[in-house]
């Protein structure tokens, strides 16, 4: 009863869609006349459009194929597992994100980049789809630049993430996966907002999105003040990061750092996780971030003096 | 989820010249969190038997515990050291015994075994829950990231390789192969059986 | 949701359980003490199913004290969490399973040293030096791996504790807001306040 309301329904995403795909087989505005696109021809006609199963619900069709945890044999997989952070402080924001992409237990990639360049100014971190992540901040950098050209002046971080916020909105139901943090430095300075595709729209100071989150929380919580330095800072992050990927059986392999500063994001560097268990970011082994590797030598052993003299 | 993914961990066994090597991560984790990085999966039985029990690891403490008592049970009735066929087939048939409410393990059996002229040869085996013996020539494998280790392993094992090119091969392939998997890894131990001695030595891997 | 630390320092081993008993969405009490005594030197904590829990607690520690009766002397750290880690494993394929995760730390009057036991429900056991049962585990272990210390005094043990339940508190949704807290050294075991 539901479907068959929402075939006919004028407000349902579906119809949405359904008017978009009309307008695209429109001679006059096909694809066509723009050349190669990769996909974003849709942007004079305001709302991209997408192809979509020939059934009576496609977003049920969609729902039954797409992996989730309940059920692993669906036959589209979205890569999943992930940690990515964000916090702001004193001098600026602090973006950190692993590198590892899971299909099952297979290690798919180890080389992933989950920060989103969207422009100089503004960074996207990618956790759910990966696909999903990437088309729409891509998207909203197009949208950014757009602004700019309209109004003669950057667009804020907040206006960004709400039009990103809406955008995923518009589509809820469809199975759009991804949980973002919009990050980036305006006129009222350092900003973060986190977006999921649930329609949440958050500004905070920190935030943590991801399967390794609560273990990137338990390192990022206990040593995040405002006033951090920007090494302080730099090193929060990356440690996170660590910690998550060392817990986390589907994060891992490298992270990312970058810093936003007042002129723009930075890219700190890429740091391998290995590394860092074992030599810590500046390569002196016996330095590193790892349990074993710090606690060496330490025992919690603690035999009375007179038992250590006899023995 | 399935139950043989729930701990994670996985084993490699490995023929060479007149030695074997097996070769086990060391995580323990439920599901996707690491619990421990120390947890060995390889036990002698003998000075020349070593078995390794990838799967569910409440399971793999209680079949150690058994295989521990059914061995001793052997040496004192036979007044002999276990040979590794037999240990293999009393491995195949204690999980059969269970046929109906499997172990969840699945056993990886290295050894070296006597010959008539007095010397030793190699011998690897492995079993799938239920007991099926599976006897090869040149490596088994077991545990979650056993289809990687299979790949790796097609590429870079050899025939007759000497003790320490067998733990040069055993050993890359394991850390490559685990490197592929999110419930393995967390660190690798590696034992080479010769006739004269055992080398054990952990790996260091990568932690994450 | 139940939550329960511990970890080792030098020549002790510290275990906090959270102290409520719920039932659906009902808080049965306020003031629940999940850490038995099992020794002189032995504690354990346990969680899970309620029932349960309660039950093998009393049944491990009634037997635990019948071997001291018996022998005159009391099971070492290993030995106990061997036969505890049994208990379970053999309940495991029973027609009625205990459905109960603990937390076993003892000090080994003979070698010196704190031990510490997880083992979950199934009958998994590990020794580790530092560990945590419940969704609190998500947000301790990783604070543990960074500021954990084998070498720790009892006052930065403790310390360390705090963290973890300042973080569970901090980003868990239903987070308990009482611990009870138990050490085990040389000189026995005591409760201590937070």
């Amino acid at each position: 009863m539901n479907s068959l309301a929402e075939k006919y329904s004028t407000t349902s995403p579906l119809s949405k869609l359904r008017k978009a795909q009309q307008l695209a087989e429109d001679e006059e505005l096909s694809d066509a006349m723009w050349g190669s696109s990769a996909g974003f021809g849709s942007l004079a006609k305001g709302i991209p459009s997408f192809t979509v199963a020939p059934v009576p619900d496609p977003a049920a069709f969609l729902r039954l194929h797409t992996d989730d945890h309940a059920d692993p044999n669906c036959r589209i997989k979205i890569q999943h597992g992930t940690t990515t952070l964000a916090f702001r402080y004193k001098g600026g924001v602090i973006v950190a994100v692993d590198s590892r992409a899971t299909a099952g237990s297979y290690v798919a990639s180890g080389t992933v980049k989950k920060v989103i360049e969207i422009n100089p100014y503004l960074l996207g971190t990618m956790a759910g789809g990966a696909a999903d992540c990437q088309y729409w901040e891509t998207y909203l950098g197009m949208h950014c630049r757009l602004h700019e050209l309209r109004n003669r002046e950057r667009i804020s971080v907040s206006a960004a993430s709400k039009y990103l916020s809406n955008l995923v909105y518009s589509y809820k139901g469809m199975g759009l996966s991804m949980g973002t943090m919009i990050c980036g430095w305006d006129k009222t300075g350092p900003c973060i907002f986190y977006v999921d595709s649930d329609g949440t729209r958050l500004k905070g100071d920190l935030f943590s999105v991801g399967s390794g989150s609560t273990f990137a929380y338990g390192v990022l919580d206990q040593g995040y003040h405002w006033d951090l330095t920007d090494e302080e800072a730099q090193e929060l992050g990356r440690r996170s990061i660590y910690a998550a990927g060392h817990r986390d059986a589907f994060s891992g392999n490298t992270c990312n750092l970058y810093h936003v500063k007042q002129d723009g994001w930075h890219f700190i560097g890429n740091y391998d996780l290995s590394k860092l268990h074992y030599e810590g970011p500046n390569n002196v082994a016996g330095q590193g971030y790892g349990y074993d590797v710090r606690t060496e030598g330490r025992t919690s052993a603690n035999p009375p003096p007179a038992a250590t003299a006899t023995a | 989820m399935s139950i043989m993914e729930y701990n994670g961990g996985s084993v490699v066994a490995m023929v060479g010249k007149d030695c074997v090597a097996i070769a086990s991560d060391l995580r323990l984790g439920n599901q996707a969190l690491g619990i421990s990085s120390n947890f060995q999966k390889i036990f002698p039985v003998t000075d020349r038997i070593y078995v390794g029990l990838p799967g569910l690891a409440t399971d793999l403490s209680t079949l150690r515990e058994r295989f521990r008592f059914r061995v001793n049970m052997y040496t004192i009735k036979e007044e002999r050291e276990i040979e590794p066929e037999t240990f293999a087939r009393l491995v195949s048939s204690t999980l059969y015994e269970h046929r109906f409410g499997p172990y969840f393990i699945e056993p990886v059996i290295a050894g070296l075994s006597k010959t008539p002229s007095g010397g030793v040869e190699p011998f690897i085996a492995a079993t799938d829950l239920i007991g099926c013996l599976n006897f090869a020539k040149d490596f088994v494998v077991a545990g979650t990231a056993s289809a990687k280790i299979f790949g790796v392993a097609e590429g870079l094992w050899e025939p007759n390789l000497e003790p320490e090119d067998l733990f040069e091969t055993i050993s890359q392939t394991l850390m490559n192969a685990v490197d592929r998997d999110a419930f393995s890894g967390w660190g690798c131990m590696v034992h080479v059986i010769t006739k004269d001695r055992v080398i054990t030595r952990t790996l260091k891997a990568r932690m994450d | 949701m139940e939550t329960s630390f511990a970890l080792t320092g030098k020549g002790y081993v510290i275990i906090a359980a959270d102290t409520t008993a719920a039932r659906s969405i009902v808080k049965m009490k306020v003031d629940a003490d999940k850490i038995k005594v099992l020794s002189p030197h032995l504690l354990m904590s346990y969680s899970g199913e309620p029932g349960d829990t309660i039950q093998f607690a009393e049944y491990v520690e009634r037997n635990i004290r019948l071997y001291q009766i018996r022998n005159l002397y009391a099971l070492t750290p290993s030995a106990a969490a061997s036969w505890i880690r049994r208990s379970l494993a053999e309940s495991l394929r029973s027609r009625n399973p205990y459905a109960v995760n603990l937390l076993v730390g003892g000090y080994d009057t003979t070698s010196h040293q704190p031990h510490l036991y997880w083992i979950d429900y199934l009958g998994t056991m590990t020794e580790i030096p530092f560990g945590a049962h419940g969704y609190g585990s998500y947000f301790a272990l990783s604070l543990l791996d960074r500021y954990h210390d084998p070498e720790a005094s009892l006052e930065e043990g403790l310390s360390t504790l705090k963290r973890c339940i300042n973080e569970v508190a901090k980003r868990l949704v239903v987070s308990p807001d009482r611990y009870t807290v138990k050490v085990v050294d040389k000189d026995g075991v005591r409760e201590v306040e937070l």
